[in-house]
């Protein structure tokens, strides 16, 4: 039990991430690919929180008296985090459009019919 | 001395004054991006010289590294932003004309973030930093391949954005692990640290950072969105794609092979993973019958040769691969750029329809057919001294297996001179042409190409030009503990 208490977040994140690839691969359906796209953006952004995380941390505040540096949470990653959501949100926004412009010309999502372009 | 982040702050800031800029000046919007390309390019050539003899370091916000980000100006960095820079510009010019319907600002706009990611990524010495141009690079051109709007721009892009997110994302995962080891991001700490773990532990992070940019330089597993997304571009978009986007991707693989991990023990693998990249792209690009997808697939072999060379992994090696990088960028920019008029002109992508051009568009089809013969590598093109380069390089290692890999990279570029060769004796040697419709391209077109054919030439006579540029480059991803040294003072 105690690997488990140790390393739960690395086991939740790396399962958030293979639950999307699983999708990406299974699916044929663009809404479900691009669904399974953010979930693992959501994996990688809870695989780098982990990172910095401490059991019973307290907030960066060097100013604030009673907080000990040894429990501070690293905030690098935090800030890290930040930068991948706005990523993600204008790829999800990029592929939002893009689906919708796809229904227009195809009417329809499915990838296994939209093949015009192939080798 | 001028600063570098002016490289970076230049096209990034023109990009969003360009939709401003629209409201009222509609007219003046298409200059801009010649504009700053043409300043981007004067500020890397004017640094370049600086540069090879030391490279120069910005702290971001005034914070020395490893706390805050920085730029590593260094001969690779110069030689990669010259490249974008002349390709960019060069690009631009031709768009003045070329681009004339659809959604005009948006797409100056995205074509200079598309520039800003490429010049970010080669400057950048935060590896974080490096991600985020990345993705700058990656969305903008998503964005550029499905801009028309048109059937195929959107379902090639759609593709293109599946794939390459998946990518950025293994890059995150590889990124967020190596913090969790080394607690930093600079690119020179972490290299200055990476010897502290055991192998194993960085064996992961590593592979996931191959395949994560190898989806953006289109190595071979992983090169399925390439050609769908570079023949149903606009024809500048295609060649800023294959000139410029999928070489930085390389860029960013070898920065961290060689400068981060140091990982000179995977470097056969690499070249196999070239040679294999190589003679999928070109078999590939051989049995088209449409001349932008030939294109493209011809780029996943060039490709495949400039990571080969890559994988020879001597000084001499390198430098080819970077001549090479060098050489396609020029010759591939050219070869879309005048198929582009060729295109539009038979309103044809198909071979057979550009039957007997070569009457009607004589200078273009002069210049096409120096580009095609410049990245088979005739003399006297600039694609001759590189191919030399890379061939002199493996012989050069006197390894039995080394030459069985040389012999298929020739035989590689056999059949690029027998497709190549199909496209010109349609043009110049069969069917007549009765329509009139068929004239030569505008003078915005006919300039940029002809910049492209004297460099091309230029360079081909006098390869010396770019020797020590090269040789520093090469020096500069070879000796990890000089660019430690120099980014950590």
């Amino acid at each position: 039990m105690d690997f488990l208490n140790n390393y739960i977040f690395y086991i939740g994140a790396f399962g958030l991430i293979f639950i999307g690839l699983y999708i990406l691969l299974t699916r044929k359906n663009l809404i479900k690919l691009i669904i399974g796209l953010s979930i693992v953006d959501t994996g990688v952004n809870l695989l780098i929180i982990c990172m910095g995380y401490l059991k019973n941390g307290t907030a960066p505040i060097f100013s604030r008296k009673g907080l000990n540096p040894e429990t501070m949470v690293d905030p690098t990653p935090q800030a890290l985090v930040l930068t991948s959501i706005v990523i993600g949100v204008a790829v999800l926004a990029m592929a939002l459009s893009l689906a919708i412009r796809l229904y227009q010309h195809y009417g329809t999502l499915d990838m296994r019919k939209i093949k015009e372009q192939k080798w | 001395m001028v600063n570098p982040i002016l490289l970076i702050i230049a096209p990034l800031s023109a990009a969003f004054i360009i939709p401003l800029m629209g409201y009222g000046l509609k007219r003046i919007v298409k200059f801009i991006p010649p504009l700053v390309m043409g300043f981007n390019l004067v500020v890397s050539l004017s640094l370049a010289p600086k540069v090879i003899k030391n490279p120069i370091i910005v702290f971001l916000g005034g914070f020395p590294p490893p706390f805050g980000i920085n730029l590593y100006v260094g001969p690779l960095g110069i030689l990669f932003s010259c490249v974008i820079s002349l390709v960019g510009f060069i690009v631009s010019i031709y768009a003045l004309n070329y681009i004339k319907q659809g959604a005009e600002q948006k797409y100056h706009a995205l074509y200079l973030l598309l520039l800003t990611g490429a010049t970010g990524i080669v400057l950048t010495g935060d590896i974080f930093n490096l991600f985020v141009f990345y993705e700058i690079l990656c969305i903008s051109s998503y964005a550029l391949v499905g801009y028309t709007g048109e059937k195929a721009g959107i379902e090639s892009a759609s593709k293109y954005l599946i794939q390459g997110s998946l990518g950025s994302s293994l890059i995150l995962i590889a990124i967020a692990l190596l913090y969790g080891k080394f607690g930093t991001l600079n690119m020179a700490d972490m290299a200055s640290r990476i010897d502290s773990v055991h192998t194993m532990e960085l064996f992961f992070p590593l592979v996931l950072f191959i395949t994560g940019m190898g989806v953006e330089s289109a190595i071979f597993p992983l090169n399925a969105w390439l050609p769908d997304a570079h023949s149903s571009a606009p024809s500048t978009i295609s060649a800023i794609l294959s000139g410029i986007a999928i070489k930085i991707g390389i860029y960013a693989l070898c920065r961290v092979i060689f400068t981060i991990f140091g990982a000179t023990d995977i470097l056969q693998f690499l070249m196999l993973l070239g040679l294999v990249t190589l003679l999928v792209g070109e078999f590939s690009a051989f049995s088209q019958d449409n001349i932008k997808r030939m294109l493209a697939y011809s780029s996943t072999g060039q490709i495949g040769l400039i990571v080969f060379a890559m994988g020879v992994g001597t000084q001499y090696g390198i430098s080819g691969g970077l001549f090479q990088f060098t050489t396609h960028a020029l010759s591939k920019s050219l070869l879309f750029l005048t198929t582009g008029y060729m295109i539009y002109r038979a309103g044809s992508m198909k071979i057979s329809a550009l039957e007997g051009m070569g009457k009607k568009m004589p200078l273009t089809s002069v210049a096409f057919t120096i580009g095609a013969f410049s990245l088979i590598g005739l003399p006297p093109f600039i694609g001759f001294p590189s191919k030399f380069m890379i061939v002199y390089s493996v012989l050069a290692r006197q390894s039995g297996l080394y030459i069985v890999f040389l012999a298929l990279v020739l035989a590689g570029t056999v059949i690029e001179g027998a497709y190549f060769f199909k496209v010109i004796q349609a043009i110049y040697f069969k069917g007549e042409r009765k329509d009139d419709r068929a004239k030569e391209a505008p003078l915005s077109a006919l300039i940029p190409v002809i910049i492209l054919v004297l460099l091309i030439i230029g360079i081909g006579i006098y390869p010396k030009v770019l020797t020590s540029i090269l040789d520093s480059s090469a020096a500069e991803l070879l000796d990890r503990i000089g660019y430690i040294k120099e980014a950590l003072k």
